[in-house]
């Protein structure tokens, strides 16, 4: 799949939160999302996803753009936001039967209750999803996106509530994704961790792309361009 | 920018000395020239205001609904601000001709309001369309607004017909529409010099419609354009 | 066939919600209840008067009750940005309009079934038998008001103050179905059938299926920012 972006702006009110965004991407590649608060990365995510139309420029994934009635496309992006998109008061299974249906993947019950094990969340499949902590709920999220398979997968801050555990279920999720010709771009500010992980980097500054490379060991022009929003290096 | 306004503003001003020009003349015709009304007598000259400002109204209302149509296809900011400098002004326009009808009615009917199904149909039209710029300035988000209020314009104009039906059949005490009687032309049951009154009236009103359109209009788009220069100023 | 199953897949969960929590049920037959007795005591009806007023009187009732079912319309959606969820899913915007009409609908019609008998009771009201036809003419009223009182709950959802803005929109164009309704049931409760007021069951049926069309067309636009 490829995704291009183009002059990409959204204001909100008088102020710009994004400013003409120029990026390329492609089939494999796993994308860090760089920035500090405000920068403009969830609101980037929501373009990507097609939650909010942009102010100008555009978003083509394989040529389409979100438009009304441009299912097929919707199809083809998924966004994990850790606790959020779940309804609290269906039980774990009944929250993945809904969104399988919703996405029409078919999947037999053996299959759903295995992919709960993989994520650990096997005992706790009739549970309400109001009881569970915030790490199982983004468990489960991971559970969701792995039934409904997009292909483009966004992620605001997975790693706030993850124990150790959860974050290598989370990266081996991403690393077969991407290896099956999926696109990830991952916002986080856990910078020590997504940079071992991502194959590209990205960085936000006040609404402008000031950073967009294929990552390299060592880094050097990372380091500087990081550097310049965070002058204490990240965590 | 500043040499393509002069023109635009001076043809606006000759709308406007015309619409002046026009009224006034149809207000010395009908207060004046025309012969007062047979039974009714010199109270029935308000139909020279009455009539010609609700028929500027509904005019104004198909505006609201064109522009909102226009505006949810095309997604251009210019027909929000058409749909939204209509609705003002048709607001307007009702609220005139429901304070002129209650002044025509006093004397006529022996009260300031009666429910009738035009007058009821009249004070609906201002209730919907007051709610429409109610919506507006009550949602936050401006793209979110003018989706909204589009959706309420076009619904609210479909609703108008079926809204007339049901008040007309509800009960009916309006004396009948006295210059489209069907079957006899209209020159027959009216004196000439009322209709050209009118005539000239109605004239009048139109140019001053798109007069106040025009200025509405304009305002909106100053509006924008000054959006336009702080997000400029902004990032 | 997809918008059906769509459809029907939303409405399931509404109602497995709605079970679980009762909460818009349960307030929408209190307040259905409580405004008979309000009613009650303010007009104070001689039992000849009642008979004219009652298609009035429950209408009023409806229209509260349902305004108040209308403003939690979306509340599970709210929790969690789940209608976030449901706008980044392929699903047909027309479907979630109808399951939000029917979830309405459903929970109105419950409502009317155990409101209508009791004013009956409260008002010692003999005509029971004419409670069928009452409420064949109730329901296309309901269903108009739910068809038309979905897309304004939609596009009320992110305005300020959205609870008072949502009846000061939708009454003033629910007017139709008030004045058809309240005919058509003024008729059945006088005469025992429609009469006279057949165009009037004519309007209502019109602007259900106006309305519903509408909805599940333009609902694409109504719900998208």
């Amino acid at each position: 799949m490829r995704l291009s972006i183009d002059k990409l702006s959204k204001a909100y009110g008088f102020l710009w939160a994004l400013r003409d965004i120029h990026l390329e991407l492609q089939s494999g590649q796993l994308v860090a999302l760089l920035g500090p608060n405000g920068a403009g990365k969830t609101t980037l995510l929501k373009l990507f996803a097609g939650l909010i139309l942009p102010t100008a420029g555009s978003i083509q994934l394989d040529g389409a753009t979100f438009a009304p009635g441009a299912l097929d496309l919707r199809r083809k992006v998924g966004l994990l936001s850790p606790a959020d998109h779940l309804y609290e008061n269906l039980t774990v299974s009944e929250n993945l039967r809904f969104f399988a249906s919703l996405y029409r993947r078919r999947h037999s019950p053996a299959a759903l209750v295995q992919t709960l094990e993989s994520v650990n969340l096997g005992p706790r499949r009739d549970d309400y999803v109001a009881n569970l902590s915030s790490g199982m709920k983004c468990r489960l999220s991971i559970a969701k996106w792995q039934l409904l398979q997009p292909e483009l997968l966004l992620l605001d801050e997975p790693y706030g509530v993850l124990d150790g555990s959860g974050v290598d279920l989370l990266e081996g999720f991403l690393r077969a994704h991407c290896a099956g010709g999926g696109v990830v771009i991952m916002a986080s500010h856990h910078v020590s961790r997504v940079l071992q992980l991502c194959s590209h980097a990205l960085i936000l500054h006040q609404g402008r792309l000031t950073f967009n490379e294929a990552k390299q060991q060592p880094w050097p022009s990372f380091d500087r361009a990081f550097s310049e929003f965070l002058p204490h290096g990240g965590s | 920018m500043a040499q393509a306004a002069k023109p635009i503003r001076k043809s606006r001003g000759v709308l406007g000395a015309l619409a002046l020009t026009a009224i006034a003349i149809g207000l010395y015709w009908g207060l004046v020239i025309a012969p007062p009304d047979a039974y009714q007598g010199e109270v029935q000259r308000i139909m020279y205001l009455h009539l010609p400002s609700i028929l500027t109204a509904y005019l104004s209302y198909f505006l609201v609904f064109v522009g909102s149509g226009m505006y949810l296809w095309k997604r251009e900011k210019r027909d929000d601000i058409l749909a939204h400098s209509a609705a003002e002004i048709g607001v307007l326009f009702t609220a005139l001709t429901i304070i002129a009808g209650s002044i025509w009615g006093r004397p006529t009917w022996g009260v300031w309001w009666t429910w009738d199904a035009r007058l009821t149909l009249t004070a609906i039209l201002l209730l919907i369309y007051t709610g429409y710029l109610m919506l507006r300035s009550l949602i936050e988000d401006e793209s979110r607004a003018a989706s909204a209020a589009a959706v309420l314009g076009i619904i609210g104009f479909l609703d108008i017909p079926l809204i007339h039906m049901s008040v007309y059949w509800w009960r009916t005490l309006h004396q009948p529409p006295s210059i489209l009687q069907p079957n006899k032309p209209p020159w027959e049951n009216v004196h000439p010099s009322m209709l050209t009154a009118l005539a000239i009236s109605f004239a009048g009103f139109l140019l001053l419609y798109f007069y106040l359109l025009s200025l509405r209009y304009r305002l909106g788009e100053m509006r924008e354009k000054i959006k336009a220069r702080r997000l400029e100023r902004g990032v | 066939m997809s918008l059906l199953s769509e459809t029907f897949l939303l409405l399931r969960k509404d109602l497995l919600l709605e079970l679980r929590r009762r909460d818009s049920l349960l307030t929408m037959f209190f307040f259905g209840t409580l405004l008979l007795f309000v009613f009650h005591f303010s007009f104070d009806l001689p039992p000849d008067k009642v008979a004219e007023m009652t298609p009035a009187l429950l209408w009023l009732a409806f229209l509260f009750t349902g305004t108040l079912g209308l403003a939690q319309l979306f509340n599970a959606e709210r929790e969690n940005h789940c209608l976030d969820a449901l706008l980044l899913s392929p699903l047909d915007r027309g479907a979630l309009f109808l399951a939000k009409t029917s979830f309405n609908l459903i929970l109105m019609v419950l409502v009317e079934i155990v409101v209508i008998p009791l004013f009956w009771i409260l008002f010692n009201l003999n005509s029971w038998n004419l409670l069928p036809q009452l409420f064949l003419v109730t329901f296309l009223g309901t269903v108009g008001f739910c068809v038309l009182g979905t897309i304004m709950a939609a596009i009320t959802l992110k305005a300020r103050a959205r609870e008072l803005l949502l009846p000061l929109i939708l009454f003033p164009l629910m007017i139709p179905i008030i004045l058809a309704t309240i005919r058509c049931m003024e008729n059945v409760l006088r005469t025992g059938e429609l009469g006279d007021a057949l165009p009037w069951l004519r309007l209502l049926l019109g602007f259900d299926v106006i309305f519903l069309t509408l909805g599940v067309l333009i609902f694409d636009w109504v719900i998208e920012s």
